[in-house]
């Protein structure tokens, strides 16, 4: 292991000296160098000292390679160009203008001949955050619009479309003045790339595209760890109240070490005289506000045994078959 | 080293990947040999011959590669070096098939340590019925239980 990590150490440095003393060593008579069993260790503690460094700026770059690979590795055909604009951000273009300008450049030099992805990256939020929406509520029909939203600003949040970005390694395309790219500029770039792809592919491709690499993250997640509501009561006797149910009724159906430090409580919350929904507790309120919970997830249909996220693809050639059919 | 001291994972895949779709984890691939070592000619090998078609099958992945003279100061020549992301991977006196083995292995990896997997498989939710409790599986005390019957 250490000898492959001194391997890429010590290649800059010694590059030029292995030829050297080839050539060396064939002609002269002078004894053999003594072997320097202190360089190793050398190296890589200055390997392990040295400075991040962006990838662009090691050897072995090539831009045009790279995005086309990118584009090839989330299994996308992009255009180009416009993917090429999509990680361009516009910190990068001021501060390329402004290096130029100290350069001593004049004027028309100065100008990079760059459009930004800022355009991109609104069209990318904006068909994100819908096509997310639509997707929820055709998934879930009961959630309220409030709790739609709370999912989707969750889902197109700086943290989560960052952390996603950085795990497609878009940091390492991105052109960006800071060094790593922060969050904001990651997550810039992550929607831009959407835009860029609802530019060259269509709504269809994008729509999946989204729908790959946002839901997932969903796993795992409760409802109300996105979705916070401060008053679970009040909101089921809201939803109760539409359906025509009358109001529940809470009850203590278990308890457990009640004169105890760690007591524990069972709250079933019972509508005409049928459980309709049970929760535990440390306190009596704790384990009503559970069951309030409960049973709202119960009446959204997002339950922790919910049916998993349909990731197929959408089966086109059916409906046109059964629309030819049903014709 | 006993298993609780060996540094271990859980099963995981980077960004739930493969649940919407797969996404190579591989994203380049940087050969490094020596034109003239005797250790090298595989690598010149794969170059001349295999490195095309490895590029073809894995559109995904950028595969650079450079001549390299000595990287040591005692060895006549350069060892031939298939260094990645995350990796270097040693080829030195590896023939081509090998070469073209390793580097379709490298794709396929996922690109996490390669440390002791606790177990081969893993979930988030252990439990689908919930975790046991005291009250798991008892009556619930609002339940009213009639006399018993007397045997007769």
């Amino acid at each position: 292991m250490a000898a492959r990590l001194l391997l890429r150490a010590a290649r800059p440095l010694l590059a030029g000296a292995g030829r050297g003393t080839g050539l060396g060593t064939a002609f002269s008579t002078a004894p053999p160098p003594e072997k320097k069993r202190w360089l190793r260790a050398y190296l890589e503690l200055q390997r392990l000292q040295a400075p991040p460094q962006r990838r662009s700026e090691k050897p072995n770059w090539d831009y045009h390679a790279e995005i086309q690979a990118f584009s090839h590795r989330v299994q996308e055909n992009f255009a180009l160009d416009l993917l090429k604009t999509a990680f361009v951000n516009p910190c990068y273009i001021e501060s390329e203008e402004a290096r130029r300008r100290q350069l001593g450049l004049d004027k028309d030099a100065v100008a990079l001949q760059l459009q930004d992805n800022t355009d991109l990256a609104e069209r990318g939020l904006h068909f994100a955050r819908a096509y997310l929406a639509q997707c929820f509520e055709g998934a879930y029909p009961e959630l309220p619009a409030k709790g739609i939203e709370a999912l989707v600003n969750f889902l197109t949040s700086q943290e989560l479309v960052s952390y996603v970005a950085q795990n497609l390694s878009i940091q390492d395309l991105a052109l960006c003045r800071d060094f790593p790219a922060p969050p904001d500029v990651l997550q810039r770039t992550f929607l831009a790339v959407i835009g860029a792809l609802l530019e060259s592919s269509g709504p269809e491709r994008t729509g999946i595209f989204v729908r790959d690499f946002f839901i997932p993250q969903l796993i795992g997640k409760d409802l109300f760890e996105i979705w916070e509501v401060v008053n679970p009561m009040g909101l089921l006797l809201e939803e109760l109240t539409k359906r025509n149910i009358s109001a529940p009724e809470p009850r203590i159906t278990r308890q457990l070490g009640v004169s105890t430090v760690l007591p524990v409580y069972f709250v079933g919350l019972y509508c005409d005289k049928k459980m309709l929904a049970e929760g535990p507790g440390e306190t009596l309120l704790a384990a009503e506000e559970e069951a309030a919970r409960v049973a709202l997830r119960k009446l959204y249909g997002y339950t922790e045994n919910r049916r998993p996220w349909d990731y197929s693809k959408p089966k086109q050639g059916l409906a046109a078959e059964k629309a030819i059919s049903s014709n | 080293m006993t298993g609780r001291g060996s540094p271990s994972r859980f099963l995981t895949a980077v960004l739930h990947n493969g649940v919407g779709r797969y996404v190579r984890q591989l994203q380049r691939l940087q050969l490094l040999f020596s034109p003239t070592a005797a250790d090298a000619r595989g690598a010149r090998q794969f170059v001349e011959e295999a490195a095309q078609d490895f590029a073809r099958q894995h559109p995904d992945v950028v595969l650079y590669y450079c001549e390299c003279w000595g990287l040591w100061e005692g060895d006549g020549g350069g060892l031939p070096a298939l260094a990645l992301l995350w990796d270097g991977g040693l080829i030195a006196s590896k023939t081509s098939e090998e070469i073209v083995q390793l580097a379709t292995k490298l794709a396929n990896q996922s690109g996490l340590d390669i440390i002791r997997i606790r177990k081969p498989f893993h979930t988030d939710n252990p439990s689908v019925q919930g975790q046991w409790h005291p009250l798991t599986n008892k009556p619930s005390i609002l339940t009213v239980q009639g006399p018993r019957l007397q045997p007769q």
